[in-house]
This record gives structure tokens, sequence and C-alpha cells, in this order.
């Protein structure tokens, strides 16, 4: 059963096609992220979905009721807005009241639950303060607290951590998360930021220019990415050229090698993906051998930029390497990840 | 820092603490511009402020202040707020037809109105013909048009200013667009409507030429007395207990304005 559908959504803006054919499906309980660089229709999509725009063509159903004509205020859908959007004119308390008043639920029961949520956003002590005396981490702690208190069956955030520092992001990537899990409300969460969607996601969404480019779980969307672009999105990546000899047989740089990939016709052209940590150096000659041109210290590795013949490959190491060095580039079948070229 | 407000204070000293100081003088003594060597103090000027005339006048300015205003907000805030909200292409141009006549010369709209008000007039070309000078209805309308203008710009300027994601918010939170308009949208707005307030109520008080034309002379409000006290009579010291009057009670009405505004900060 599907929470919601998303079913060949098109939108445009004036000259613009916003969305192009859209279709996906949200289950209960899970963590959805809609990912993909700016502008390629992540907010709209979101809009959508709580009523903000009007759709030009297809159709969005909660559990199986369409919401077209649905005005937002009577859709069980709760948005945590990118600039949080608080009520300046009301203090803490009342900002998350607000929908529980609304909906004229007995004052003590809107007391009891405003303090339950605040106490979930770990805000409790701060129900008096105004909007303009809160720290940025604590506006959105507030913004969380205002959707979560009314317990809707989705929860949308577009972006509801791009305004806070790494630090707090990371922590508050965390708290969303486990919030998640305690409350049991699906989330549609939007980002731009690859590493956010895949330690808090259940389900990716990768966008582009409009389109849905794939869609999987953060380890595939990782592991098999279906395009250039998604690779390139998702991380760091190196990319090369090559052809399918068989199944489990694919050759690149003039090598062959095997892999775990399967399926393709005799000889079709394919991308094969390497990722920068799969890639082990050696001082000893290998079938691909290269010489280091830039060494990066990042922190937990070091970034190894290593050029074989022209063609330039990225590796993490937790070995340092000298520019220069000679090195030959080693990886497992399962280190091979082969898609088609589109 | 302190260069600056040390032209603020010059500037207070010169056009409010003085002229407000001479008024304050002219009223409990014999003080005089002219004159000021024979200095006798007493408060005998002030008994004006007791004297039916005074009263009555008193009790009008209110009156029209307070139809001034009300029709004002009544008109004014729905005028700013469609003004507001319109995502018309000719918006520009609807703020522009409301700022342009407050660019011509107030009196002559005074006269244009008091012109149209008696029953020979341009009006009669269309059949029309009006005789409405010394009606409460022609000092009103008069007023309205006049100071529609101050009542609508300062609530427009605070809608236009409204985040829009904070109206989408209230919606998200099962506002309808009146619930909305009642819990978001108006107490947004009060700092605006009274900047409007006072704006329309404050020069409404102490208007004295619109009264006298659209009257024919016989309506007084405390603008009109004031003028003739000054004007006419050289009885600078009655006026003056009389502007000191109207100054406190003004005062009065800000404060209790400021007090209405929960936040009182929405007002600078
Ligand atoms: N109200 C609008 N009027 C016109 N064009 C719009 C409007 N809203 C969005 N667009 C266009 O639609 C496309 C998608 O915009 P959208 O805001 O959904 O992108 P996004 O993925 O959320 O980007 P970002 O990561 O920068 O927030 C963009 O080309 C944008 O310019
Ligand atoms: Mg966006």
């Amino acid at each position: 059963m599907h929470l919601i559908d998303i079913k060949n959504v098109k939108k445009g803006f004036n000259d613009t096609l916003a969305l192009d054919d859209v279709s996906f499906y949200v289950r209960e309980n899970e963590f959805v992220t809609l990912l993909g660089p700016s502008g390629c229709g992540k907010t709209t999509l979101l809009r959508l979905i709580g009523g903000f725009e009007d759709l030009d063509e297809g159709a969005i159903e909660l559990n199986g009721h369409s919401l077209v004509d649905i005005p937002p205020y009577d859709r069980a859908i709760n948005t945590v807005f990118q600039q949080y959007a608080l009520f300046p004119h009301l203090n803490v308390f009342n900002n998350v009241a607000f929908g529980l008043k609304m909906k004229k639920l007995p004052k003590d029961v809107i007391e009891d639950k405003v303090m339950r949520s605040l106490a979930q956003v770990r805000l409790k002590g701060l129900e008096n303060r105004r909007i303009d005396q809160l720290s940025g981490g604590q506006k959105q702690r507030v913004a969380m607290a205002r959707a979560i208190v009314n317990e809707p069956k989705v929860l949308l955030l577009d972006e509801p951590l791009a305004a806070l520092d790494l630090k707090l992001r990371q922590e508050m990537q965390y708290e969303l998360k486990d919030l998640q899990r305690r409350l049991g409300i699906t989330f549609i969460y939007v980002t731009h930021d690859q590493e956010e969607a895949l330690t808090m996601s259940d389900t990716i969404v990768v966008m582009n220019e409009g389109k849905i480019l794939q869609i999987g779980t953060p380890v595939d969307i990782y592991n098999e990415p279906e395009t250039k672009f998604v690779a390139f999105f998702i991380g760091e990546s190196n990319i090369i050229p090559g052809k399918m000899l068989a199944d489990y047989q694919v050759e690149f740089e003039d090598h062959q090698y095997v892999c775990v990939d399967h399926g393709f016709r005799k000889n079709q052209k394919v991308n094969v993906v390497i990722r920068p940590e799969d890639i082990t150096l050696k001082k000893t000659k290998g079938q691909l051998n290269g010489i280091v041109d830039a060494v990066t210290f990042k922190g937990v590795h070091y970034e190894i930029i290593v050029y074989v013949g022209k063609r330039e490959y990225i590796i993490h190491s937790i070995y340092p390497k000298v520019k220069g060095d000679k090195v030959s580039l080693h990886f497992d079948p399962e280190a091979i990840h082969v898609m088609k070229d589109v | 820092m302190f260069k600056k407000s040390w032209i603020f204070q010059l500037w207070l000293l010169v056009f409010i603490v003085i002229p407000i100081g001479l008024m304050l003088l002219s009223a409990v003594s014999t003080f005089s511009v002219l004159n000021p060597t024979s200095l006798e103090f007493g408060f005998r000027a002030l008994e004006v402020l007791r004297s039916e005339v005074f009263l009555r006048a008193l009790m009008q300015s209110l009156k029209f202040a307070g139809y001034v205003t009300g029709l004002g907000l009544l008109i004014g805030y729905p005028v700013a707020y469609l003004l507001a909200r319109s995502k018309s292409p000719y918006k520009r141009i609807w703020v522009m037809a409301l700022i342009v006549p407050v660019w011509s010369n107030m009196l002559l709209r005074i006269i244009a109105f008091e012109k149209l008000f008696y029953p020979e007039s341009i009006l009669n070309m269309f059949g029309i013909s009006l005789d409405l000078i010394g009606t409460d209805f022609a000092i009103v309308i008069g007023m309205v048009s006049i100071y529609l203008p101050f009542m609508i710009f300062p609530i427009y300027a605070v809608l236009e200013k409204l985040d829009p994601s904070v109206l989408e918010a209230a919606y998200d939170l099962y506002a309808s667009p009146f619930k909305r308009f009642v819990h978001v949208v108006l107490p947004l707005s009060y700092g605006g409507i009274i900047s409007g307030v006072l704006m329309t109520a404050l020069p409404a008080m102490t208007t004295f030429a619109l009264p006298e034309r659209l009257s024919g002379g016989q309506l007084l409000l405390i603008g009109n007395l004031i003028q003739n006290y000054v004007m006419r009579t050289g009885r600078i010291d009655l006026a003056s207990s009389m502007a000191i009057l109207l100054l406190v009670v003004m005062v009065i009405f800000y404060r209790t304005l400021l007090k209405f505004d929960a936040e009182g900060e929405t007002l600078v």
C-alpha cells in the first residue's frame, strides 16, 4: 500500500518545464529524499504535494485519494519551510500551538501536546521566548515542533538544515532521523547535499532538470549509479569508457577485467564507475600504471590524483604518496560498476 | 555616533523644545516676542479651556477626526490589502494613482470640493446639482478624500512586506483564508494600522482650512479657533493654551495606541 502516489506529474512556469513526467511513490514510515542540483524542481515537487502550487498534468494521491482539489489547510500534510517561516508575532509556544488552535482542540490538550513536542525537539523552557530571540538551530527546532505536533501523515521538509553550520547540521541530521523513527511519520525530504541524502534516507530520488534519473536505496544509488550524472552527483568518481565483452567481462583502458555485471549486449559500449576509496595503490607494476600528480590531505584520508596516460584518476587512501611516484592501480571485481553509456 | 546625536539634539531644541517652551510661556504669562521685557505670570488664559466655544470645538474636532479615521480604516485597509496582494501588471499605476493627488496642493483640492458642493457648479453640465456646503457629510467626504492616502500607505507598506512563506505556513497549519486573515495577516499589520490611524487622526484634529471652506465658515474646529485667535484677535495666549491642550490630548492618544500594538516594535 502506497501512502503517496505521484503519477506522471508535469508542471511548467511560463517557459520553463519545472517537472517533466515525474512518477514515484512513498510508503508509510519511509524517509524519502529528493536529491538533485539547484533548479532541478525539488521545491516545486514538494510544493505540489503540500498544495501550494497547482499541477498541469498528472495526479497526486494520498492513501489512494486524489489531492488535486484539496487546499493545503485540508491536507493531512505539514511542511517545514526552508527559511522556517515562523510567525513573528507569536512566541514559541503559540507558534507550535497554531495548527492545534486552528483545529479547535481543547485548551488542555493543546497545552499537553505542545509541551510534549517541545520536549521532543529539546526546546523545553523556551516556550515563552519571542521568535527573534532564538538562534538558527532553535528556530529550526521550533519549525519542526510546529509541524510534528499536528501528527501529520506526511511531513515535507525543504532543505531544513541548509541554513545551519556544518556541525549543527550533522547533529540535526541525526536528530531528525531519530525523530522520524520514533514518531513513525513519513518524511519527504529535499536536499542538494548528497552526503545528507545518503546518511538519512531509506530511499533516494535523484532528479535533474525536472526529471527523475534514479530511485533506490542509498547503497544502490551509491554503488550502482545508472547514469554518469548520478555517479558524478553522488560523490567523486572515476568514470571510464569501456565495452562489455561478455557477461562478467568488461574491457577498459585496453585491459580486460572480471566484474559482477551482466545482461549487456556483446561489445556494448558502457561506462565504468570506480569509487576513489575502492582503488588501492601499489609500488609494483600492474595492469594500470600511472604517475602521482597531486596529493591533498583531507583529514581522514589523502586525496591522490594519478595520471594513467592522459586519464586522471582520483584515489582516496590513508597512505600518503609523493608527487612523481610511480604506482599501479588495483581494485576488486566488486568495485567495478558498469552502466549503460547514455 | 556623537556627531549625529549632536545634530539631532540641536534640531530637537530649535524646532521642538524652544517653540513649545514659548507656547507654554505665552499661555501662562503676558510674554510677547515683540515686548519680551514685561513679563507677568498668571493663569487667566487657561480659563479659555473651560469656555463653551472651546469645548464645543474640541468635541467637534474629536467627532470629525473619529469619523475620518474610522471611515479611512474601513476603506483604506481593504484597498491596501487588495493592492498589496495584487499581482496585476498595472499595480504600480494604481499605487501612482493614489500618490499623485497627494502631490497637488491640499488647499487647491479643498477649494475644488467647495466648488463642487455648491448648487451652481460644473456638475450642472451633467444635470447634477449638489447642496452640501455646511453639512457634516461635506466635511467628512472632504477629509476622507484628503487623508485616505495617509491611511493606505503605511498599511500597504506593511502588507507588501509580509513574508509569503509565513502566509503559506498558516495555510499549511489548517488556517482557512478567513482564519489566516484574523490570526496572521491582521496582527502582522497592526503596526501599519497604527501609523495610518496616527497619520490620519492627528492632522484631522488640527485642520482648519477644510472646515472653513466646506462649512461656509460656520463650523469651528479647534484649528479654526486657534487660527482666529492668532490671525484675527492677536490673542496668542489663548491660542497657546488651546494648542498645548491639543498637544496633551494627542500625546495621550498616541501612547494609548502604542499600548495596543502588542509587540510595541512594529511601529518605528
Ligand atoms: N514561481 C516560479 N515562477 C517561475 N519559475 C519558477 C517558479 N518556481 C520555480 N521556477 C523554476 O522552476 C525550476 C525548478 O525550481 P525549483 O525551485 O523547484 O528548484 P529546486 O530544485 O528546489 O532548486 P534549489 O535547490 O535551488 O532550491 C527552476 O528552473 C525555477 O527557475
Ligand atoms: Mg528549492
